[in-house]
């Protein structure tokens, strides 16, 4: 199984005291700042603190058609701390970074911890924590904020010409970049500097029949990357935009899908999502606890269906990890100070459940000694809650092409990029459409068709799962969007995974009966 | 940090007077929010926060370059500035340039209230204590959220225009779920004013919901006549209102586009008993005076008694089609009667009352075709009673069928919505028949 999990093995780089010139805020400030903050939080009888300084920059373009709409750089400063007193949480966040700023966090981290103690029923446990001292820096090739703001708005206007020539009437292209730097302490020492940078190319094709009151959109395949530059210009995105046109013009026309229960065969620019939705989310401890039951949702999974529920049929392997090259949560530790190697786990193996996700303080809950280093706040101003690793299905050990799987197909379909998606709050019950559908017929790959989307069950549908590709055929995909929790926390995260087939699904003809 | 009218004046006064472009605008927004969540009665997580950002976008030769900052020091604003000044050098000439606006008339809106404005965590907690106290009371397992804010939002323009808004928030839901974990119910709230949020009632119609031993039924799929509380409705509705974009029903890509070309601005695409509006002066919702370009909201009804009265229009597509701006509306009203909810279910004979619903999304947007499940209180009605909990369906409906059938609606009242990212809207129970439960889901 080892040699199938390739994809995987590449351990994050580990960066020394030379890779400051990566980081924008002062090393020595954040360390006299943290300790400031946590003596003064231990001083007044926290029994734990932890906090969070970080600047993001991020950047976003937009063009439509032959107009750059939008060029937008923000960058966001600020710290987050967290106090545990008498078993209360308290948390304070501001967009500053001064000392004046940081004694009155902890009066309010504080004040807040009082004030919810009325209602703290439980005391919040932690378990023992490591603490580590380390810098971590994403390996990356250029800079994406070094690269000139003209040769982006060229890009995109590039994307859009591509498209439009080729058969869209309209194309709207995108750059998302982002560049997180976090300094982490806590009580117990922990003092840890990371940086990382994620990029997302992206573009909408989209044709139009006036006549016929119809259109179709084609969205890119390229999906968000941990990565550099190197990335968007490795990437064929005027090539993809010229097919996209094309394909955008030509479901118009094509065939439209017979609703029915097909064989599938899903592409990894679309199994991705299903991935995240129903595996990912519904193996979340905080949810299987309730802690997310108001919003977010829950779980059809409860703990003592650990080690004993079948997910998913024996070639379903799900595994959790912070280090796969390229990937949206691939970083040195976690937002709760764990390093990478606790979130090096399988949640399903061979079909059988084998491990939540879990993040500080909710291990004891299920009765493990520790959590798994699953903890992320989409800012410092954020309060860390349990967010994904990456989290991917591996391929199959046996040799198996994207043909292979086809060719045990009778009647199926073969789909192709994220669409439409919807799950129920507890993740069974899921719908997801797609950019592409094509037939398949006897073993062989036929005709586009339009306007499908299919619908399962989330046990039922892993269960189905009867063909899988090799490592040969694994694609790493995934979000920047992830939204979780109250107020809506966004994480970036990757799932990867070969094609996979699946027997008798119900697809829907999105136009006609649904 | 929340600025008054006057620093945020002063700071975009200190911005513009620095300027090097041909035309400079200036946004700030920022406040303080706080926020707990509890679960099975007990808290989990909380926050206060302080947040102040500036966005500068300097115009130069018809091109617009922005750069936002949470940082307010002058060294930092003045990188900021200028390099939003040397992104615009950069950029290509925007066919479309619209130049920033000059002084504009605001109808005033009320959304700001010093009580609530100065909610801290301790009266957060308060009301969660009511929530589980009600909960421990009919032994339910309770679950929620308690936020408060106040937030500001200011715009200055080198052309002369400044406009500053504040609010206050208030918002509290909660979950229940019986001590089977096999039923749940839900309610919430969301006010500018704090005294306008009742917790106890929130607690008991949570609570209540929940508080059913029995074990919920499974209904199979097919179309079903619904009573769909205010809080669906009003989700249903920001889908409606979220496509009512002018330029995707010129460009043929929208339910609003005409066959052949235009819009369906003047036509009756839904049941005559369909009001929604946009209102900043309407204290049930209020939308705020100021929209995103600096455009003046005015009272609007977008769909009056069923005819598309109005479509959203960026300022550069209302430049280049020659027509009226029309700013994106965050908060509205859906117009209701004066029917009780307990007068529909007495109506119906065989039907699902939908407490709420979740995970929604488009799937296909030139007929409104979107799908989502219900959660959290979906009950049998059968023969004018309520007489069964059910457990969750996935819904795959053409909204313009729904909202062009509708049989009645009650009467409109403030709720809460999560999609779009929440806002204040307004909205009745409503009655419709034929709604489309594609499939069974094994959740509550």
């Amino acid at each position: 199984m080892a040699q199938s999990l390739a994809p995987f093995k590449d351990a994050p780089e580990r960066a020394g005291a030379d890779s400051g010139d990566r980081f924008a805020l002062d090393r020595a400030l954040l360390h006299d700042l943290a300790g400031l903050a946590l003596e003064a939080a231990k001083r007044a009888g926290a029994s734990y603190a932890d906090i969070r300084f970080g600047e993001t920059l991020r950047e976003y373009a937009q063009a439509k058609d032959d107009r750059l709409e939008h060029f937008d750089e923000r960058r966001a400063r600020g710290f987050g701390l967290r106090v545990l007193l008498d078993g209360s949480w308290g948390f304070y966040g501001a967009r500053r970074l001064d000392s004046a700023s940081l004694r009155e966090g902890v009066d309010r981290a504080l004040e807040n911890a009082r004030a919810v103690r009325p209602i703290q029923g439980r005391p919040i446990a932690l378990e023992q924590l490591p603490a580590h001292e380390a810098e971590w820096v994403m390996p990356m090739g250029v800079d994406p904020f070094a690269v000139s703001t003209r040769d982006k708005a060229d890009l995109l206007l590039s994307i859009c010409a591509a498209a439009r020539d080729n058969g869209a009437d309209f194309c709207s292209a995108s750059l998302s970049v982002a560049r997180e730097e976090r300094f982490f302490a806590n009580s117990l020492g922990a003092r840890i500097r990371q940086t990382r940078t994620r990029i997302h190319p992206g573009f909408t094709a989209t044709a139009v029949d006036r006549a016929l009151g119809r259109m179709a959109s084609r969205d890119s395949l390229t999906p968000a990357r941990g990565a550099g530059w190197e990335y968007v210009t490795g990437a064929g995105l005027l090539q993809e935009a010229a097919l996209a046109g094309e394909q955008a013009r030509a479901k118009l026309s094509a065939k439209p899908v017979v609703s029915g229960d097909y064989d599938l065969v899903i592409d990894p620019t679309n199994l991705w999502l299903t991935i995240h939705e129903t595996v990912g989310h519904s193996t979340e401890l905080d949810r299987v606890l309730g802690w997310e039951a108001n919003f977010a949702g829950t779980s059809f999974i409860k703990p003592a269906m650990l080690d004993n529920l079948q997910f998913g049929s024996a070639l379903m392997t799900i595994v959790a990890d912070r280090s796969q090259p390229g990937a949206l949560s691939t970083i040195g530790f976690d937002d709760d100070g764990a390093p990478a190697s606790s979130a090096e786990f399988k949640i399903v193996d061979k079909g059988v459940f084998r491990n939540f996700q879990m993040a500080l303080g909710q291990a004891h809950y299920i009765g493990l000694p520790e959590s798994n280093g699953c903890a992320y706040a989409d800012s410092p101003t954020a309060f860390p809650i349990q967010r994904m690793p990456n989290i991917s299905l591996a391929p199959n050990p046996e040799k198996c092409t994207l043909e292979d799987l086809f060719s045990g197909v009778e009647n199926g379909i073969y789909v192709v990029g994220a669409g439409s998606w919807s799950i129920d709050q507890q993740r069974d019950n899921f719908q997801f459409g797609g950019q592409l559908f094509y037939e398949i017929k006897n073993g062989r790959l036929g005709e586009l068709l339009r306007d499908g989307a299919y619908q399962g069950r989330t046990l039922p549908f892993w269960r189905s799962l009867d063909g899988l590709g090799d490592a040969s055929t694994y694609h790493l995909d995934g979000t920047f969007t992830c939204g979780k929790a109250e107020p809506v926390q966004v994480a970036p995260v990757s799932h990867g995974s070969p094609p996979a087939r699946f027997r008798k699904v119900r697809v829907l003809n999105t136009t006609g009966d649904v | 940090m929340f600025l008054s009218e006057d620093d945020a004046k002063s700071l975009s006064e200190r911005v513009l007077s620095r300027s090097s472009a041909d035309a400079c605008v200036v946004k700030i927004d920022g406040g303080e929010e706080h926020s707990l969540r509890f679960a099975r009665g007990a808290a989990t997580t909380n926050l206060a926060t302080s947040e102040t950002r500036i966005r500068i976008s300097s115009h130069i030769g018809g091109r617009v370059g922005s750069v936002t900052t949470t940082l307010l020091d002058d060294d930092a604003l003045q990188a900021a500035r200028l390099r939003s000044e040397e992104i615009a050098r950069l950029l290509p000439v925007d066919p479309d340039y619209v130049a920033p606006l000059g002084p504009q008339h605001y109808d005033p809106s009320a959304r700001y209230d010093d009580n609530a404005a100065a909610l801290r965590l301790d009266a957060l907690a308060a009301q969660a204590a009511r929530v589980i106290a009600e909960g421990a009371r009919v032994d339910v397992d309770t679950f929620g959220c308690a936020s408060s804010a106040r937030q500001f939002e200011a715009m200055a323009t080198s052309n002369g225009l400044f406009a500053y808004e504040r609010s206050s928030e208030i918002d509290l839901s909660a979950t229940a779920r019986n001590k089977s974990d096999r039923w749940s119910g839900w309610a919430g709230a969301h006010e500018f004013f704090g005294q306008r949020l009742d917790a106890e009632a929130i607690a008991r119609r949570a609570c209540e919901k929940a508080a059913h031993d029995m074990e919920p039924v499974d209904l199979e799929p097919g179309n079903y006549t619904v009573i769909l509380e205010p809080a669906a409705v009003a989700e249903l509705a920001f889908w409606v209102m979220s496509a009512m974009d002018a330029r995707a029903a010129d460009e043929g890509r929208s339910f609003y586009a005409r066959p052949g070309g235009g819009t369906m601005i003047g036509e009756k695409l839904f049941d005559e008993k369909l009001t929604i509006r946009l209102d900043p002066a309407d204290p049930l919702a209020p939308e705020a005076s100021v929209g995103w370009e600096g455009v003046p909201h005015r009272a609007r009804h977008f769909i009056d008694k069923g005819v598309v009265n109005a479509l959203y229009r960026s300022r550069s597509w209302a430049q280049k089609t020659g027509a009226e701006p029309v700013p994106f509306g965050r908060n509205f009203i859906v117009e209701g009667s004066d029917a009780s909810l307990d007068d529909m279910i007495r109506s119906v004979k065989r039907g699902v009352l939908v407490t709420r619903i979740w995970y929604e999304n488009m799937v296909e947007r030139k007929s409104l075709l979107l799908t989502g499940l219900t959660r959290d209180g979906n009950f049998l009605i059968e023969n004018g009673r309520v007489t069964a909990p059910v457990r969750n369906m996935r819904f795959n409906q053409r909204l313009g069928e729904l909202f062009g059938n509708i049989v009645a609606l009650g009467k409109t009242e403030r709720t809460w919505r999560a999609a779009g990212g929440g806002g204040a809207a307004a909205a009745p129970p409503m009655l419709a028949e034929s709604f489309c439960f594609s499939s069974k889901s094994s959740g509550i």
